[in-house]
């Protein structure tokens, strides 16, 4: 049993590191896409929105305003317009995202007491930047009406820091306890290495077999007295080895040029890697054995590795999906690491912590196996 | 005499075609079983399930005393398998190919090198043993494949047109081969649709539609032959093919170069008969004798005569 499984390995890793390219390709490949996943998804927060001003008043309490705005780092000011038609045109074109306009007038109907409005255009079809600049929209009126309070207050005698008890008379103090830089990056790098470890290992073994079955080679080997299981794992064994390979690159680029603490909790990260890398390759070798050609084992892959980027938590949290949908999130391998990843990333998790991942990551990891063997047949039809 | 294979009303289908109709086959321990017939014959569909690589739909068959649905992993380890395309790796060495299925077949330790330098030397490859198989030539390939095939000294070999587009000295070389395994006591079972190949067997069956439509020794399916044949040659020989077609008692008339090779149930007189229809037609005989049949006149006669392929059979 363990022999022929040497046998199959050997087999594989020769034909693997014969291909020079592609093989060079399967060392490399996930290094640099955790890079660039960790680049383009990382830098979650949104800043340098640009606005453009359209100030029909011209007055000092206008700039005041605006330069209000100029403070917050979520804005960019990116000049002003003189006339309504050419600030929309600025914002159907997506030049701007948002136009602050600032009504003729607006000084004089504030000194003598009546009501004046500001109005604030936003592009919508980006749905994330328009509420932000609404917030800091909130946040200059907040300010600028608690500042005309005070001065008003001030003519009337009361001092200034009497004037801020009269009108703030609460305070919020928040403290982040994890994550405390609230990074995006920290959050969804485990995503990130969860989805770069899954996406090679699933596409490589689903080709698997498929491949041995249109070169013909199948044949031989099912004409041949191997076992079912002995096939299955002595195709996992090869690429589970490559795969660790992956893993510590991918762990040492997170730790190193990200700044997540991996080797911190190096034992702990290595193990939930290990496993989450054998669910990833049973769940390849399933789609192997019952696909009938390459081309059908790629497009069942594809179906596999596309919804688990959204549904599994991986780069948002599943409390975002609607809860009917997020049964379907618990399918995922994905979510039970990147969940437990976090755990122990973010918040110093330990063995404790994660026990219950690592236990349903290891029940995967059977259950797909053992479906796998049981779907692959030795009879041709 | 004992039985290496013997099936019993053997059938497969798929789905509403059946490829192998109530085989019935015995083929003896020892001997080299030619099997004959054009494609889509139900041959290779035959040795599949000889192998236990596809199950029967009806019918039961016995190889090396194992039953083919009950015990095909055991047949496995008794028999070795040469597809008729060629599935090796190519991405492998000739000696690495032997090697692995010299493992997967439980050969271990010395007995696996030895084997495996034994089955090189066998087959004439010891000094490509570290070449690439894909950078091997058609023949050489076709050399390897039944090395691997027999690398594991099986009691049974099955051969799906081991020759297939192969040379004559390629072909000369297998069958050499095939003969070296025969006579180390393995049974060998070979399809091809070669007829000068199927001389060499010593036994050989007709499939047909998926049915055996004869078989026996080379010397028995040509005494055996219903029908006479009788060498015609004649000029302009397609008019006199055309003349003959026609005549009363002719069954089959085929053309090799300028003769004539005429069929008949009934052959008292035919040569007469023939020769004086040819000659009133003007056309010219310069011989006329009757020929002992060979197996191509034999395979033509026997799917001629063979019962019309029925549907959903």
């Amino acid at each position: 049993m363990f022999a022929v499984i040497w046998d199959v390995t050997l087999k594989e890793l020769r034909q693997v590191i014969r291909d020079r390219r592609s093989f060079v390709l399967i060392l490399v490949m996930p290094i640099l896409l955790t890079v660039l996943f960790a680049k383009a998804l990382g830098s979650g927060e949104l800043r340098d929105i640009p606005m453009i001003v359209l100030n029909e008043d011209r007055s000092p309490e206008s700039n005041v305003i605006v330069t209000a705005f100029s403070t917050y780092e979520e804005i960019r000011l990116v000049g002003t317009v003189d006339a309504l038609p050419d600030a929309q045109a600025r914002l159907s074109q997506g030049k701007v995202k948002a136009v602050l306009v600032i009504p003729k007038g607006f000084m004089r109907r504030i000194q003598a007491g009546e009501d004046v409005q500001l109005q604030l255009l936003l592009d919508g079809t980006d749905n994330t930047s328009a509420p932000i600049v609404e917030g800091v929209a909130r946040r200059v009126i907040a300010q600028y009406n608690a500042e005309r309070a005070i001065r008003g207050l001030w003519e009337q005698g009361v001092k200034p820091d009497r004037g801020l008890q009269l009108i703030q008379p609460v305070y919020v103090e928040s403290e982040i306890r994890y994550n405390s830089g609230l990074s995006f990056l920290g959050y969804v790098m485990p995503g990130v290495i969860g989805l770069t470890l899954q996406l090679l290992t699933v596409m490589l073994m689903a080709i698997s077999i498929p491949r041995e079955r249109e070169r013909g080679t199948l044949d031989q080997l099912m004409a041949s007295p191997i076992s079912r299981t002995e096939l299955i794992l002595g195709k996992l064994l090869p690429y589970f080895g490559i795969a660790l390979f992956n893993v510590i690159t991918i762990l040492a680029v997170a730790d190193r040029a990200f700044g997540i603490p991996i080797f911190k909790h190096l034992p702990l990260l290595l193990t939930l890697c290990a496993l989450f890398v054998l669910t990833s390759l049973a769940t390849g070798l399933l789609i192997s054995s019952v696909s009938r050609s390459q081309f059908q084992a790629v497009q069942i892959a594809v179906f596999y590795v596309l919804p688990v980027f959204m549904l599994s938590g991986a780069y948002a949290p599943i409390e975002l999906i609607p809860e009917y949908v997020r049964p379907i999130s618990y399918l995922f391998p994905l979510m039970y690491f990147s969940r437990a990843v976090r755990a122990v990333t973010l918040r110093g998790g330990d063995l404790a912590m994660v026990w219950k991942d690592i236990v349903v990551l290891a029940g995967f990891v059977v259950l797909f196996l053992y479906w796998a063997v049981q779907s692959f047949h030795k009879r041709i039809a | 005499m004992s039985l290496a294979i013997e099936t019993t009303n053997l059938t497969r289908r798929f789905g509403p075609v059946a490829a192998v109709r109530g085989l019935n086959l015995r083929v003896k321990s020892g001997e080299i079983f030619g099997f004959l017939g054009p494609n889509g014959a139900g041959k290779t569909t035959t040795i599949r399930m000889l192998c236990g690589l596809l199950l029967p739909s009806e019918g039961s068959a016995c190889v090396a005393g194992l039953d083919v649905s009950r015990e095909a992993e055991g047949i496995k380890r008794r028999v070795g398998y040469m597809p008729q395309k060629f599935s090796l790796y190519g991405d492998l060495t000739v000696e690495e190919n032997l090697d692995f299925f010299a493992g997967l077949y439980r050969l271990r330790g010395c007995e696996r090198g030895d084997r495996v330098a034994d089955t090189l030397r066998r087959v004439g490859l010891l000094d490509r043993a570290t070449m690439l198989t894909d950078h091997l030539s058609g023949g050489l390939k076709q050399r390897l494949a039944l090395g691997c095939a027999l690398v594991h000294s099986p009691a049974i070999l099955f051969l799906d047109e081991p020759t297939a587009g192969a040379d004559p000295l390629s072909r000369q070389q297998m069958w050499d081969l095939l003969y070296l395994a025969a006579g180390e006591g393995r049974t060998v079972l070979v399809t091809t649709h070669y007829v000068e190949e199927a001389e060499r067997c010593q036994t050989i069956a007709f499939m047909h539609h998926g049915r055996l439509i004869g078989s026996g020794s080379p010397e028995q399916c040509r005494a055996e032959l219903g029908e006479g044949i009788v060498e015609v040659d004649a000029a302009p020989v397609m008019q006199a093919a055309e003349l003959v077609r026609g005549m009363a008692g002719v069954t089959g008339v085929s053309v090799y170069g300028h003769t004539l090779r005429v069929f008949s149930r009934a052959m008292d007189g035919l040569d007469r008969s023939l020769q004086s229809s040819l000659v009133e037609d003007g056309i010219l005989v310069r011989s006329i004798r009757p020929v002992p049949p060979t197996l191509e006149d034999v395979f033509l006669v026997l799917t001629r005569t063979a019962p019309a392929e029925e549907l959903a059979g």
